[in-house]
């Protein structure tokens, strides 16, 4: 019998539903009961969907009052705006340098620390204990940690120990995404490692000893055992990572790099539609910019999907 | 020593060390904020306070005179939005889990599909069309404005209940309706009590996201009145190195926002951990 989980939540591999006892007896407590949950689901989740697509039709200028109808310009504008595919492509290159790494470097945490010794709750608490800090909190933290000013902080002192300038990694064109990306690896870690934990301690241990017996070794034990084995998981790190990165890819925009970063250098979609709707005042611009982004998340989506089908084919 | 047991203490070892690392920016944020400000800005990186002359007046400092960061105010903003949220949200996703798991209906694979595709749509990207809605309903800039909105994301909790109950027993169930029970004494004196390992992973998830919550709070409280914590931060945030604040103080305010978490975090580590994995680890 399994506990809660959201691993058992993918949609697609829901419970099927047992024995029909009356189809229609509970209909209206059931209405009653999940009314509320309902009602606040469609006017701020249904609704904002529904509104969505319509306010990328339309402009609306917040102080008076009804958007106007103006068709498919802003999606003309979009089309035509160079920054969108700065953006998108700043994301993609946020989301794969983030998520890719989080999932290996998770499966390594987790498989170090799916051992017993005595103090096995207190080491694998350090793995998790990120897990409390706000993206806001983190940002400070590694801004002076790493980011900051030569010589403040500590991993500046140690490139110039080498005689390497450090660089001005929030400004600079090249470093300041991937230093982003840091700080949301560090962050999407602990949850990731704790999924695979999971994932591990359901390999029965006789496989393990059957591969060792038959000669396998640490390499080929990960790479023919437990990578297969915990695929599943896989897909939901990745899943759970995306999402994680998608808020990240807001929150340490705006905090780090208010501007968007130098010539648009960290400038997220995310950040882009933000940007757009609160302090420009396009709505409806950041409207159809919204579209997009749920359509690109369809899409990663998508391809984690067809990632799996073709694994399970291999496999 | 046998070879495998010295490979058994080298792993433990090297666990330990990447443990620390890995806390490691936590560690320096503590020691940081119990520095001095000269010591803090150092050219070179310092780990330990100076002969372990503990600042706790920082503390202070960010808490109130000149200097001060951390508002009560945007403390108490904090915890009414994460208290709400977490307690009307629970109240609408245990309901909502007993139906979709236990009452039979004709719309409920659709409503359990709807829940699970809106945990792919974060309110970031409704969050233009989610702020006219608020707008419209004139509860922008008000408590109501910034909590149910948040509230609304029904989706994890509803499906992680669904999922708890629905392994409930079906005799109990049948029990209960045979002794005139409604679903409303159902919910309240079965399902509630029996789901209890279910609450406790829900609150422990949600209430860091809460606690957490940046961009929705940012665009739904507007007004200082309403500021949350991770307001307070990221403007902190945004400066650079010792611009406005002394260095340490920022880090001790870091400390204040942040602890609350940290302590709830190692004593529902288990819950979190059952929440998100569907069992423990051993």
């Amino acid at each position: 019998m399994s506990e809660p989980s959201i691993a058992n939540e993918i949609p697609g591999a829901s419970v099927a539903p047992r024995g029909r006892r009356s189809a229609r007896r509970d209909g209206r407590s059931a209405l009653l009961m999940m009314g509320p949950n309902l009602a606040m689901f469609s006017v701020f989740i249904v609704i904002p969907i529904v509104a969505g697509i319509y306010l990328s039709f339309t402009t609306w200028d917040i102080t008076n009052g009804a958007p106007k109808w103006v068709g498919l310009a802003n999606y003309t504008k979009l089309l035509n705006d160079p920054i969108v595919g700065v953006a998108v492509g700043n994301t993609v290159k946020f989301m794969l340098f983030g998520v890719v790494p989080t999932v290996f470097i998770a499966l390594g945490l987790a498989m170090l620390i799916n051992v017993r010794f005595r103090f096995v709750g207190v080491v694998r608490s350090l793995y998790l204990i990120p897990a409390a800090m706000s993206f806001a909190a983190s940002a400070i933290v590694w801004r002076y940690i790493f980011l900051d000013g030569p010589g403040y902080g500590v991993v500046n002192w140690v490139i110039s120990q080498f005689g390497i300038p450090p660089p001005n990694w929030l400004v600079s064109t090249t470093y300041a995404l991937p230093a982003l990306d840091v700080i949301a690896i560090w962050l999407s870690l602990p949850v990731a490692t704790i999924l695979y934990l999971a994932a591990l301690q359901r390999i029965p241990a006789s496989v393990i000893e059957a591969a060792t017996l038959d000669g396998a070794g640490p390499v080929r034990r990960v790479r023919y055992i437990i990578w297969p084995m915990v695929r599943p998981m896989t897909i939901l790190v990745a899943i759970v990572a995306l999402l994680s990165f998608t808020n990240g890819s807001f929150d340490l925009v705006n905090i780090l790099t208010p501007t968007g970063g130098t010539n648009y250098s960290t400038t997220t979609l995310i950040f882009y539609i933000f940007q757009q709707a609160f302090a420009y005042g396009y709505y409806g611009y950041a409207a159809a910019l919204a579209v997009l982004q749920i359509a690109l998340i369809g899409g990663a989506l998508a391809a984690l999907r067809v990632f799996y089908l073709f694994g399970e084919r291999r496999g | 020593m046998p070879a495998a047991k010295i490979t058994h203490s080298i792993r433990i070892l090297f666990a330990v060390v990447v443990g620390v690392l890995l806390a490691g920016p936590l560690f320096y944020l503590v020691a940081n904020s119990l520095m001095t400000a000269s010591q803090t800005s150092d050219l070179t990186p310092q780990l330990i306070p100076h002969n372990f002359d503990l600042q706790f007046g920082n503390y202070t400092a960010a808490l109130s005179g000149p200097t001060q960061v951390v508002f009560a105010r945007s403390f108490i903003n904090s915890g009414i939005f994460t208290f709400f949220v977490v307690l009307f949200q629970w109240a609408l996703c245990v309901s909502g889990g007993l139906v979709i798991a236990k009452m039979r209906f004709r719309s409920r694979n659709v409503i359990t599909a709807l829940l699970g595709v809106s945990l792919f749509i974060p309110i970031l990207t409704t969050l233009i069309p989610t702020f006219f809605v608020t707008l419209k309903l004139g509860i922008i800039n008000t408590y109501p404005g910034l909590i149910l909105p948040i509230v609304a994301q029904t989706g994890f909790g509803t499906l992680l209940f669904r999922q708890y109950i629905s392994q409930m027993p079906e005799e109990l169930f049948d029990a209960a309706r045979i002794d005139g029970a409604n679903w409303w004494t159902i919910l309240r004196r079965l399902v509630i009590p029996l789901a209890r390992p279910a609450t406790g992973a829900y609150v422990a998830i949600s209430v860091l996201t809460a606690w957490n919550m940046y961009l929705w709070p940012l665009v739904a409280a507007q007004s200082g009145k309403l500021e949350v914590l991770t307001q307070t931060l990221a403007s902190l945030g945004n400066q650079t190195y010792g611009a406005s604040s002394p260095q340490n103080i920022v880090y001790a305010a870091v400390v204040i926002v942040t602890l609350p978490m940290i302590i709830v975090f190692l004593a529902v580590q288990p819950a979190f951990v059952r929440g998100l994995t569907g069992s423990g680890v051993e």
